[in-house]
C-alpha cells in the first residue's frame, strides 16, 4: 500500500458535473481528491481486507442472533423498549440485508482492525461504485496507469445481483432520504439504479412525503402503497420518529431491515470483543459504564468484564478512544492517551447518548493525511472498497474521497 | 480474475428526474366498454380484442368486482359515493355467502388493457368500473375518475394494479393518506452518511 502522484484527468470537474456529482467539493474543499491515489497489490486486498471484512460480516451476524436474545444487550444497545420487538423479530423474519461498510485502520501491514461497522446508512456509495470506477478506467485509457491496473470494486455489479437474487422480477421498491441533501441522495440513487438494473421499478419519494393510508400501510408522494422501503435514514432516528409504532403492522419490508439497529451501532462492538476476544481483524472494546471506573481512576471494572478488562487494561490505558454508541462522521469521539484527551470532536449531537471505549489503532499516515479504509459488504460478502483521508486524527465529514488502484 | 465491475451507473440524474429516467409507467393501450356484448360487437370490427379476449377479460373484472369493489354498511353512503340507483347489496351481487347488510356499487363497466394475456404479478388485464355519482366512473379503488365508460385511451399501466382484496393493498396500487409527514423529524435535514 503506497500512495502515489497522478496526473488528474483535466476534465474531471467537468466530467462530475455532467454526471450530476454536485458534491465533489463540500465546504470550498475538494471532497473528491484524485491528485493522487492508493496503490494496493492483490494480496493486500484480497487477504488483508476482502476475507477478513466478509468474516467479520459473519461474526456480526452471529452478534445479532445474540444480542436478540438479550433484554440486557438490547437495552445496553440503546433500542427503546417498545421497539425490541420489531428489532427481534425483523432478524427472526430473516429480512434481508443489501449493503453495509466497514470502517477499517490498515497500513498495508498486518490485519487490518475494525474501527465500526456502518451496517444502516453508509454514504459514498456513488463516489466508490461508479466515479472510483471511471477514474480508473480514463487513466487506464489516458496511459496514466498499466493496462491491467484493477480496482477492488465488484460494489455494483454485485448490488444488481443482490436485487436479483432477493425479488421477482418486476417488484417496485421505493428510494427515500431526507429532502435536499445531495450526498445522501447520490447514495439513494446509486442504489436505485442497480434495483433498475436488476429488472425492478424503482420509486423515489423525499421521506417528509410519505404517509399513512387508512389501513396502516405506507405511502409514497404520490399515494401508491409502499411494499418495500430502502431509507437512507437511521433506525436509531426511525425509531423516535411519529411514525415508529406503524412500522409493525405496515406490511413494508424495510431496507436495510430494523436488526441492522443492531450493528451500526458501537455498542456492537463490545459485543464483538466479548464473544471473539482477540480476533486479529478487532480491536479490545468494553462498554463505557462498565469500565469508566477504572480507567479514569484506579476503579475496578465490573465484574463480568473483570478478567477481560484486565487482559486489555495496559493498552486502553495507553491510549483509547471513546465513542457514543450512535454517532455519525465522527460526532463526539475522544482520544484518550495515558488518561489525557489529545483529540475530540467539536460536534455536540450525540453528547446524550451512552458510550463505549475501543482500543485505540493510529491511522497511518501518508504524507500529512490519515486514510481510513471503508470495505463495502452487499449481502454477506465484502465486494468492493473506498478510501477516505483526513487531516486530523478522527475522520470526519471534511474527509477526502481517494481513488485506489490494485497494481502488483 | 477481475476484481472489478464490468459496468456501472454513472449519472446522478437528480430527484426530479428519477422516476423518468427509468421508471416512467408503462404506457397501455386500453379501452373501456359497457357490457360484454359491446367488447363484442367491436371486435367483429377488427377491435383492439377478438371475442375470445372479451369474453376472459369479462371473467376477471367480474372475480374483481366480486373481490374488491367498494363495501359500505349503508346504502345510502354507497348512493352518496356512486349515485342513486347505483348500488345493491353484496347478497344481490355475489354468489353464496354476500351479506343483506354490506352495500356495493354495481358494475358499470369493464377496462381492459392491452396486455390482456400478459398481465401477472399483482397485475390484472381488466378492470371493473362504477359510476362515480357525478356522471363520471371510477375504479375499484376510487384512486381513478373516467368520463365514460367507452372509448380507446393510453393509460399507465398503474391503472391496471390488481386492487386489492382485503386491507393489505398490493404495492403500487393507490391509497389516500390519512396522514404524511411521520418520518424525518427526529434526524432533521443533516446528512445521514456515516
Amino acid at each position: 500500500m503506497d500512495k502515489i502522484i497522478l496526473p488528474e484527468r483535466p476534465d474531471w470537474r467537468e466530467t462530475a458535473k455532467e454526471l450530476g456529482f454536485t458534491f465533489a467539493d463540500m465546504h470550498g474543499e475538494p471532497y473528491w481528491d484524485e491528485s493522487s491515489a492508493y496503490r494496493f497489490d492483490l494480496r493486500q486486498i484480497e487477504d488483508d481486507i476482502e476475507d477478513p471484512s466478509t468474516q467479520l460480516h459473519a461474526m456480526c451476524r452471529e452478534a445479532v442472533e445474540t444480542i436478540v436474545g438479550s433484554e440486557d444487550l438490547m437495552g445496553r444497545m440503546g433500542i427503546p423498549d417498545r421497539h425490541r420487538d420489531l428489532v427481534a423479530d425483523s432478524w427472526r423474519r430473516n429480512e434481508p440485508e443489501i449493503y453495509g461498510r466497514f470502517d477499517l485502520a490498515y497500513d498495508g501491514t498486518g490485519p487490518a482492525k475494525l474501527l465500526e461497522y456502518n451496517a444502516d446508512t453508509p454514504t459514498s456509495l456513488y463516489e466508490s461504485a461508479a466515479f472510483q470506477w471511471r477514474w480508473l478506467e480514463d487513466q487506464i485509457a489516458a496511459g496514466a496507469l498499466p493496462a491491467d491496473a484493477d480496482q477492488f470494486n465488484r460494489i455494483h455489479e454485485a448490488l444488481v445481483e443482490r436485487f436479483r437474487a432477493l425479488f421477482d422480477p418486476g417488484t417496485d421498491l421505493h428510494f427515500t432520504a431526507i429532502a435536499d441533501n445531495p450526498e445522501d441522495y447520490a447514495t439513494v440513487e446509486a442504489m436505485g439504479w442497480a434495483a433498475r438494473e436488476a429488472g425492478m421499478g424503482a420509486h423515489y419519494s423525499d421521506l417528509d412525503k410519505i404517509g399513512v393510508s387508512p389501513d396502516g400501510q405506507f405511502v409514497d408522494a404520490e399515494d401508491r402503497v409502499i411494499g418495500t422501503l430502502f431509507k437512507l435514514y437511521p433506525w436509531e432516528d426511525l425509531l423516535q420518529d411519529d411514525y415508529a409504532d406503524r412500522i409493525a403492522g405496515s406490511g413494508c419490508l424495510f431496507l436495510e431491515p430494523a436488526w441492522k439497529a443492531l450493528l451500526s451501532n458501537k455498542g456492537i462492538l463490545p459485543v464483538l470483543w466479548q464473544m471473539f476476544e482477540g480476533h486479529p481483524n478487532l480491536l479490545p472494546a468494553f462498554f463505557a459504564d462498565d469500565v469508566a471506573d477504572a480507567l479514569a481512576a484506579n476503579g475496578r471494572p465490573l465484574r463480568h468484564v473483570a478478567a477481560s478488562f484486565d487482559r486489555a487494561a495496559d493498552a486502553l490505558r495507553r491510549a483509547h478512544v471513546v465513542k457514543p454508541i450512535f454517532s455519525r462522521e465522527g460526532a463526539g469521539v475522544r482520544i484518550v492517551e495515558a488518561g489525557d484527551v489529545i483529540e475530540a470532536s467539536e460536534n455536540p449531537d450525540y453528547d446524550s447518548h451512552p458510550r463505549i471505549v475501543q482500543g485505540f489503532q493510529p491511522l497511518p499516515d501518508f504524507g500529512g493525511f490519515h486514510p481510513v479504509i471503508g470495505a463495502w459488504v452487499v449481502g454477506h460478502e465484502c465486494v468492493g472498497m473506498g478510501v477516505r483521508e483526513d487531516r486530523a486524527r478522527i475522520t470526519q465529514d471534511l474527509s477526502r474521497f481517494k481513488p485506489h488502484f490494485i497494481a502488483d | 480474475m477481475r476484481k472489478r465491475s464490468r459496468t456501472v451507473a454513472l449519472a446522478i440524474v437528480g430527484a426530479a428526474s428519477f422516476a423518468v429516467a427509468g421508471c416512467r409507467d408503462e404506457q397501455v393501450d386500453a379501452q373501456a366498454f359497457p357490457d360484454l356484448a359491446s367488447c363484442q360487437a367491436a371486435a367483429g370490427e377488427a377491435g383492439m380484442f377478438t371475442p375470445e379476449q372479451c369474453e376472459q377479460a369479462f371473467a376477471e373484472a367480474e372475480t374483481l368486482h366480486v373481490e374488491a369493489a367498494p363495501r359500505y354498511d349503508s346504502l345510502a353512503v354507497c348512493e352518496e359515493q356512486h349515485g342513486e340507483g347505483n348500488c345493491g347489496s353484496e347478497a344481490e351481487q355475489v354468489q353464496n355467502g354476500g351479506s343483506g347488510s354490506i352495500f356495493m356499487p354495481l358494475l358499470a363497466g369493464y377496462l381492459i388493457g392491452s396486455m390482456l394475456g400478459r398481465a401477472g404479478g399483482g397485475m390484472a388485464a381488466s378492470q371493473p368500473m362504477y359510476r362515480n355519482g357525478s356522471g363520471g366512473f371510477t375504479n375499484a379503488t376510487r384512486t381513478s375518475n373516467f368520463s365514460a365508460n367507452q372509448g380507446r385511451a393510453s393509460m399507465s399501466s398503474q391503472q391496471f394494479v390488481r386492487p386489492a382484496t382485503t386491507a393489505g393493498k398490493a404495492p403500487m396500487s393507490r391509497a389516500t393518506a390519512a396522514s404524511r409527514g411521520g418520518f424525518g423529524r427526529t434526524g432533521g435535514s443533516r446528512g445521514f452518511g456515516g
